[in-house]
């Protein structure tokens, strides 16, 4: 155990967090697993029996949370190799409708969250002169999709943060990269947050974004389990230098191809007949 | 000419607000130019006294403050034909060396801001079946580098709130996009906000900002005049519809099409050509 390489996850209790956690624990390392609220744990803690994981309360809208966590690792294991920023979830809406705090909530984990323990995990991994920090980005961070563009901008503004901190950490041997899933099979669309306006009924958007959601919520036979993003972690965390970018998905491989080579009045174009068909459906 | 046009720009006191309200008032638009300090809101007044441009006192980073003030135009008017989401800050200095609040306070005016001004101005704008959003982003958006991080993330999450905006909004006749200027002469250096602990002894990353403030200063010391920005911002008050984005100058180009064209990999390659910072310590 104790030549293990240190792991710290955050939102681990389901989806893309959950089975990277139990992946990684898997491929030897030590994994904390961290979750919002503990009551959750019951099912990674009967996956994971027997492995090197232990799970740890973290809210990363919280700063006394994160430090008492990060606090604990350290405590536990002295050191830490890896942090996979991985809580977030979506908010569902038009961009004119949300109110203040719908807007500060949804940055509040995605954003300011990811910051909060990046910050909190930065001088350890710059004191070990080595360590590695996996963003759980989005293809939503490269392109914008009707009634999520609050989310897709949370998203887009992870891209920036980690295209910045990557070189900032580079000096102190500290690598930094993001991971694109496009559309995964996790609890992650029935935990989306609808902004209240649309779920009183009151939207000046109501039908659109009905017509999207319903679009949005047929289950895609091509979407991946949230093991194929836990692999891509794994892979990244395990090779000698991150890329900058790993993308999970055909979707989020081949949309932003497929948008690298069309003029922008091409791609507003499409964009227009697209979102056309939600209001006309 | 288009004397009964009403536009409202927020940050009209100082830098590319300040020359937008003269250019658009010689041109025949009634301008609505805000302010939020009365003490620094001289230049506006003297450029009141005598063209059609009428100084609002707005914070953009309170609802109230943004609710009053276009309240205010929409009473008197009747519309705002353009709103300029121009009110913008920079805050500067390795992600480590921010505070939270220093991080807040970046997303609170230049993210937060602009959905707060949108959210006012949408209603009637729906209403009346016409009218156009213009948000100032950046250069930065697309290239990220150290120092500017969180100023980076601001401006990446509005180019996703452009394009979410201007899906969105389009059915009822409203037009919305984004101009991402680089380098210009304002007194946004002067305006910039250190993080917490930029300038502190300790601070891990001292040399490294101090050689990127040598460079940014030789860079805005040969930065372009804001009247390159005046003319893409009338082109873009003109065009009908507007361009998915404006960009400014011949070295903004470049650099978006470097950035567009050129895998990261080498994109980051070039970066450290020109910073001195991919140097082990
Ligand atoms: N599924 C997709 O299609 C998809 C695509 C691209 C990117 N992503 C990203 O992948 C990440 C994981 O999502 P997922 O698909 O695995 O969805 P998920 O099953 O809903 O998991 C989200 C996890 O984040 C946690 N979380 C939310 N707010 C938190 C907070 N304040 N503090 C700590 N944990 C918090 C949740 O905890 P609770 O159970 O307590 O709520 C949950 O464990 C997210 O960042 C998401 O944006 C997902
Ligand atoms: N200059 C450049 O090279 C450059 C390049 C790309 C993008 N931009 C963007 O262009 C926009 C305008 O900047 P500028 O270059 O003209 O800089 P500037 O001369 O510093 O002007 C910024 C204006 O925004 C106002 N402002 C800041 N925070 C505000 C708040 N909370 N509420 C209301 N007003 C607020 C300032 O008011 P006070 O005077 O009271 O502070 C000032 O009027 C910004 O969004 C900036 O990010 C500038």
């Amino acid at each position: 155990m104790e030549n293990k390489p240190v792991a710290l996850i955050t939102g681990c209790s389901t989806g893309i967090g959950f089975e990277t956690a139990l992946l990684l624990a898997r491929r030897g390392w030590r994994v904390f697993a961290t979750l919002r609220d503990v009551k959750k744990s019951g099912p990674l803690r009967k996956a994971s029996a027997g492995m090197p994981l232990e799970i740890l309360p973290l809210d990363v809208d919280r700063t006394a949370s994160v430090r008492r966590a990060v606090a604990g690792v350290v405590r536990k294991a002295g050191r830490i190799d890896a942090l996979v920023n991985n809580a977030g979830w979506g908010a569902f809406g038009a961009l004119e409708e949300f109110s203040d705090a719908e807007i500060r909530a949804q940055y509040e984990t995605n954003v300011f969250g990811l910051l909060r323990v990046t910050r909190e995990v930065l001088p350890i991994l710059r004191r070990q002169k080595a360590g590695k920090v996996v963003h759980i980005g989005s293809l939503a961070g490269q392109m914008t999709f009707a009634g999520i563009g609050l989310y897709c901008s949370t998203k887009y503004a992870v891209e920036a943060i980690t295209e910045s901190l990557r070189l900032e950490a580079r000096p102190f041997n500290i690598q930094v990269a993001v991971v694109e899933p496009g559309s995964i099979k996790t609890p992650f669309k029935v935990n989306r947050r609808k902004a209240v306006a649309f779920v009183e009924g009151r939207s000046a958007y109501q039908k659109t974004l009905q017509a999207i959601l319903a679009f949005g919520d047929n289950p895609s036979a091509l979407a991946p389990g949230p093991v194929r993003v836990a692999q891509t972690v794994a892979r990244a965390l395990e090779s000698r230098r991150m890329a900058a970018r790993y993308r999970v998905g055909l979707d989020a491989v081949l949309f932003p191809l497929v948008r690298w080579f069309m003029p922008d009045f091409l791609y507003d174009f499409a964009l227009r007949r697209m979102y056309a068909r939600f209001r006309k459906a | 000419m288009e004397s009964n046009q009403v536009v409202l720009i927020t940050g009209a006191n100082s830098g590319f607000g300040l020359a937008c309200a003269k250019a658009l008032a010689e041109r025949g638009f009634r301008v609505y130019g805000t302010y939020r300090n009365p003490r620094k809101a001289g230049p506006l007044r003297d450029l009141a006294a005598g063209l059609p441009v009428f100084p609002v006192l707005m914070d953009v980073n309170r609802t109230a403050s943004v609710e009053k003030g276009v309240g205010r135009v929409l009473k008197r008017e009747g519309k705002i034909d353009v709103l300029l989401n121009n009110a913008g800050f920079v805050v500067a200095g390795f992600w480590e060396d921010l505070s939270e609040e220093d991080t807040l306070a970046q997303f609170e005016t230049n993210v937060f801001g602009v959905l707060r001004l949108a959210r006012a101005v949408l209603p009637s704008m729906r209403k009346r079946g016409s009218g156009k959003i213009i948000n100032i982003g950046s250069i930065a958006a697309f290239a990220a580098t150290p120092v500017l991080g969180a100023y980076s993330a601001t401006k990446s999450a509005v180019n996703s709130i452009t394009e979410a905006l201007r899906m969105e909004t389009r059915e009822w006749g409203v037009d919305v996009t984004e101009i991402n200027p680089g380098e210009i002469q304002t007194n946004v250096v002067e305006n910039t906000r250190l993080g917490r602990d930029v300038r502190s002894k300790s601070s891990p990353y001292r040399a490294f900002t101090e050689s990127f403030e040598r460079f940014a200063q030789e860079r805005f010391r040969h930065a372009a005049p804001v009247g390159k920005l005046v003319q893409t911002v009338l082109k873009a008050v003109g065009d009908h519809p507007t361009k998915r984005r404006y960009l400014v100058k011949f070295e903004d180009r470049i650099l978006y099409w470097m950035r567009w064209l050129m895998p990261d990999a080498v994109w980051e390659w070039a970066l450290g050509l020109t910073f001195p910072w991919s140097k082990r310590v």
